[in-house]
């Protein structure tokens, strides 16, 4: 089976604005950074190819997979990271909440747990069991929300600006962790330096793509555009 | 995010759930029936034998979880005093701190998921009505796990507003904390839906890959 994110004219309204119109992309390279100004749609993007807002109109299939309408299916297919883990952690415990998603799943508890524990040998951090979640640091919480989606094995990971309000030591090390990831990746930025060493570059601009391809296809026409955009508009 | 757990593999811990619940729930029908201020005084002072047995951390996540009730405790005992009846304050506080410490306590030494399984368990006869049991589950687990989560975001508001402002904030603070708890609730339904939400489990959990 292609486990390729099929997207084919999407039309997507969020309280009443249109954000998408007849939005067309297939996506099926290891590595998508998606690019774009705060408001451009990036993030909406996102979302609808988790499958956390439903389309007015149009097909998005990830891997084969109606993604807002079969949720169960869509597990196997896809997992999101937020830009804020504090967002995304529902419970108390690191392994509550590395179990959660594997119950979701259908695993039975014993099951699920030991997975969990699994995961967490495997990034090193099996004393992490116990901790509360709100007593990691934000760097810490967010290799918590990592471990999480991949414990589901989704075919594709969803980045959604994970190096904001991070130090540069845990920027780095989620950067080296992304990159290390066997999964397809696609991963929403404003900073074109994350992504040059992408398969793909997608420029996203008022709901449209301004631009498709190679990251040095790309990122410098986005990059002169921004600068002229900081030119133009006076704060 | 903050959270009412306490983390560990204690006695308490290790309890079945069922258990830890019918006992709070018989400790809480028997409470109701102690009118005298010795016997309730007593009962405080088992369950404040409960969290010593726990160690030192968990007497403080007591008393902490414990501060904001002793606030409408003390206004109630007030009141008493005032009606001249302050025997009747006496017991009312007594009761209503250890009915409020018991039920800490149980929170604190219950994983979520335990609880969550338990109310499924409960829940079970209402599968008969096209309810799946996972609904109540998930809802009260959550309603329980974000109590805490709203002291936080009170005491954020509260902080923002003291660094523009001399004076206390006041009630003026609860429409903004509304809000930002709807927020909130819309970041939470996201987080559960990214992972499933309440759609009917699948029967056969999906083969690995690796």
């Amino acid at each position: 089976m292609d486990g390729s994110i099929e997207i084919e004219t999407l039309t997507l309204e969020r309280e009443g604005t249109r954000i998408f119109d007849g939005l067309s992309l297939r996506i099926g390279e290891r590595r998508v950074g998606v690019v774009g100004r705060n408001g451009s749609g990036k993030s909406t993007l996102l979302r609808a190819v988790a499958g956390l807002i439903a389309p007015q109109a149009g097909r998005l299939r990830v891997a084969g997979v109606d993604v807002a309408r079969d949720r169960a299916g869509a597990l196997s297919a896809v997992g999101i990271l937020f830009q804020n883990p504090d967002h995304q952690i529902i419970f108390p415990t690191v392994i509550e909440e590395l179990a959660f998603g594997l119950e979701q799943q259908g695993h039975p508890r014993g099951v699920a747990r030991e997975r969990a524990r699994a995961m967490l040998a495997r990034f090193g951090h099996a004393d992490w069991e116990e901790r509360l979640c709100h007593t990691l640091s934000q760097g810490q919480r967010q290799l918590v929300c990592l471990m999480a989606v991949l414990a589901m094995e989704p075919r594709w990971i969803l980045f959604d600006e994970p190096f904001n309000s991070l130090d540069i030591p845990a920027a780095l090390r989620i950067e080296a962790r992304i990159a290390a990831l066997a999964q397809n990746v696609m991963l929403i930025t404003h900073d074109p330096a994350r992504v040059a060493g992408y398969d793909r570059v997608i420029w996203i601009e008022a709901g449209r793509v301004a631009a498709d391809g190679p990251p040095d296809a790309v990122l410098p026409a986005y990059v002169a555009a921004m600068q002229a955009a900081a030119q133009d508009e006076p704060c | 995010m903050l959270s009412l757990a306490l983390p560990g593999t204690s006695w308490a811990h290790r309890l079945p759930v069922g258990l830890k619940f019918g006992a709070l729930a018989a400790a809480m029908l028997g409470l109701t029936w102690l009118t005298a201020p010795l016997p309730l005084a007593a009962a405080l002072a088992a369950t404040a034998g409960l969290y010593l047995s726990l160690g030192r951390r968990a007497v403080a996540e007591g008393a902490r979880a414990l501060r904001p009730v002793l606030w409408i405790v003390a206004f109630i005992a007030a009141w008493q005093v005032w009606e001249g009846v302050p025997m009747l304050g006496l017991v009312l506080g007594l009761r209503i701190c250890t009915m409020v410490a018991l039920a800490n306590f149980v929170t604190l030494v219950t994983p979520l998921p335990d609880l969550i399984a338990l109310i499924e368990r409960l829940a079970r006869p209402l599968a008969r009505f096209g309810l799946s049991p996972r609904l109540p589950a998930l809802a009260i687990a959550l309603v329980l796990r974000f109590i805490p989560v709203l002291r936080g975001r009170m005491e954020l508001l509260a902080l923002s507003w003291r660094a523009r402002s001399r004076r206390r904030p006041g009630p003026r603070l609860i429409a903004p904390l509304a809000l930002s708890l709807l927020d909130d609730s819309d970041h939470l339904a996201d987080a559960l839906r990214a992972r499933g939400g309440l759609a009917p489990r699948p029967a056969t959990p999906p083969q690995g890959r690796d």
